[in-house]
């Protein structure tokens, strides 16, 4: 890994040297919402900083996993095949930790094993992912209840802390190209210089937020104690009363990664698409004879749980959640899944 | 890479009404799919949906399969509109097969219900292609009534193999069969094996499972010599998309034949 400075006054012109062989995405600002936006070259005026507010927001809207696994992609075609174009090369410049572990899941689901997904992969391999520091966590944020921090942890191909207005970035050998695009723009950093200080003391700042809005840790055997809650209809019942079933908790996840194939007819054929899935689908798991082994709203609800924070944590040793409060912010019934868990 | 989601082009080679709602259909896909006895394929009506299905036909042959499909949705509605000549989709094979090794040497007890004696005919060719290596087996089946058995055409055929054994029930009669009448514990009341160390299989609706299950475990047979095929919701069938998630299995991957000691901690699995 290696560290470089930016200054401020060099930071346009490296994206605009980026924007020549890359999409560039970035999160802006907009109406006190944080989403992502395509970097074009009128955003790069130079006098002009409009990159560098959003990076020190939490999360944008959208969950990151949408560039990669879309919400529709068409995956297959009948009867002549689907070929599995390359995409445009790309680079993600801003991505928290909540988005950056998730992508951790999604490589699990469809990157590994038997059977690959080709569309997901080619996505995957052809972005690069600029992670940043999240130094002013909200309300909503919980990352640290699952033991991860407010900043890159790994998977990035580069990590960016604003110091000062100015850029920090260490650089992986997989982000290299990131500063050989402009590498007379960049200042090696010290190791222990006070940029990587006043970052590090950042950091610490930022944990101890986060410890102030979660002070209360969860059980340690969370899969253990949803395991054993399963039969329990009252618990669950409970903090389901609220819900009305329009799915914005899981369409928002980062990590959901459920999928449904469908095929539309064309005049000689169909095409197949892969589309996100919801589990509180009433049919989600209705087989063709008409038995749901889920036809009731509560097991639905608990059966989401049991997914993300029991058997996914037994079959692949990681949470299916980053803690980035979007399902609560999205819940019209606001119903806060840190409460449910915390009461296990 | 290649695209575990994309089908290939099958024709559809001949077809046979088993019952008014059950038929087989031969299909030859353009490229051979190599299956083993327990697997399935997932099988495109092109405009109408996919749909996963277990071939019935023997593993031994596999330039051509068959499946024996009842028409219950819209894919296996559209399914028998198609005839002789018409191409469908196939992608597979996947899942789990049955562990044949494990029934080297040993009887195997086969209970059947419906349309679930599918599955168990691709596994019943497989054992009688190779006689020698297995010891005897026992088939029950039951059906509603006499018109809705299966293979009918071949149930005498398959009688007259040496080393097997065949009762079979319909719940409800009609003035021309002779054989027992109830569901298809009825022919369970004694088991001609020894149930410690043979191998049951089971296959049929949901509650047929549940209580052939019931019937197995009180006769003594371990939870690890029963092995159930579990219907769940398929959409990728390569252990993606979740929709089939039984407990900690995924029955697209790990089954969808599970034994019953893997299944047993989960609640209410025969739904």
């Amino acid at each position: 890994m290696d560290r470089y400075l930016l200054s401020k006054t060099n930071i346009n012109q490296w994206l605009a040297k980026l924007l020549e062989s890359h999409a560039v995405y970035v999160p802006f600002e907009s109406e006190k919402q944080v989403h992502w936006h395509r970097l074009g070259i009128t955003d790069l005026e130079p006098g002009t900083d409009n990159v560098t507010p959003a990076q020190r927001r939490i999360r944008a809207s959208e969950p990151v996993k949408s560039f990669m696994f879309q919400p529709r992609q068409q995956v297959g075609s009948f009867p002549e095949p689907l070929p599995v174009t390359e995409p445009a090369p790309r680079i993600l410049l801003g991505i928290k930790n909540c988005d950056l572990i998730p992508l951790k899941v999604h490589d699990k689901m469809l990157g590994e094993g038997e059977y690959k997904d080709p569309f997901y992969t080619a996505r995957r391999q052809s972005t690069i992912l600029v992670a940043a520091d999240c130094p002013a966590p909200e309300q909503s944020c919980f990352c640290n209840l699952l033991g991860l921090a407010p900043f890159a942890q790994e998977g990035a191909d580069a990590v960016l802390s604003v110091v000062d207005g100015d850029w920090l970035l260490e650089v992986e050998a997989s982000g290299e190209e990131l500063i050989e695009a402009a590498p007379d723009l960049f200042f090696k950093a010290e190791d222990r210089g006070p940029e990587v200080r006043r970052r590090d003391d950042e950091r610490k700042e930022a944990v101890a937020a986060l410890e102030r809005i979660n002070p209360k840790p969860w059980k340690t055997d969370l899969p253990g104690a949803i395991a054993a809650r399963l039969g329990d209809e009252a618990f669950w019942r409970k903090h389901a009363e609220t819900c009305v079933e329009c799915f914005g908790c899981l369409m928002g996840c980062p990590t959901c990664y459920c999928f449904i194939l469908y095929d539309q007819a064309r005049e000689k054929g169909l095409d197949r698409t892969r589309a996100w899935d919801a589990c509180y689908e009433a049919a989600y798991a209705r087989v063709g004879g008409g038995a749901n082994p889920r036809a009731e709203f509560i097991k639905r609800f608990a059966n989401r749980f049991d997914c993300k924070w029991n058997q996914f944590k037994r079959d692949y040793g990681m949470y299916a959640c980053s803690g980035c409060g979007r399902c609560l912010k999205a819940c019209m019934g606001k119903i806060d899944i840190r409460k449910v868990l915390g009461e296990l | 890479m290649s695209n575990p989601y994309q089908p290939i082009p099958a024709i559809i080679l001949k077809t046979v009404d088993e019952t008014p709602n059950i038929r087989t259909f031969s299909l030859k896909p353009e490229q051979e799919i190599p299956f083993r006895a327990g697997q399935f394929v997932e099988l495109t009506v092109p405009g109408s949906g996919e749909a996963p299905f277990t071939p019935s036909s023997s593993h031994f042959k596999r330039d051509t399969f068959e499946m024996t499909i009842m028409k219950v949705g819209r894919a296996t509605g559209a399914l028998f509109d198609l005839k002789p000549g018409d191409i469908v989709g196939a992608r597979g094979p996947f899942g789990t097969p049955y562990p044949l090794e494990r029934f080297v040497g040993k009887d195997i007890y086969v209970v059947g219900g419906g349309v679930g004696l599918a599955p168990l005919r691709a596994l019943f060719l497989a054992l009688t292609h190779e006689p020698a290596k297995y010891g005897r087996i026992f088939l029950r089946y039951g059906a509603r009534t006499p018109s809705d058995i299966v293979y009918k055409h071949l149930l005498p055929e398959w009688q007259r193999m040496p080393k097997v054994d065949i009762d079979l029930s319909v719940d409800v009669s009609d003035e021309k069969w002779t054989k027992k009448v109830g569901v298809v514990t009825c022919l369970m009341d004694e088991v001609p094996c020894d149930e410690k160390t043979s191998i049951a299989v089971v296959c049929g609706p949901p509650i047929m499972m549940k209580f052939v299950n019931q019937r197995l475990l009180d006769a003594g047979f371990p939870g690890e010599n029963i092995y159930l095929s579990m219907e769940t919701n398929m959409s990728c069938g390569v252990g993606q998309c979740r929709h089939c998630r039984l407990g900690p299995y995924l029955t697209c991957k790990d089954g969808p034949v599970l034994t019953w000691s893997q299944i047993r901690g989960i609640k209410d699995p025969f739904v």
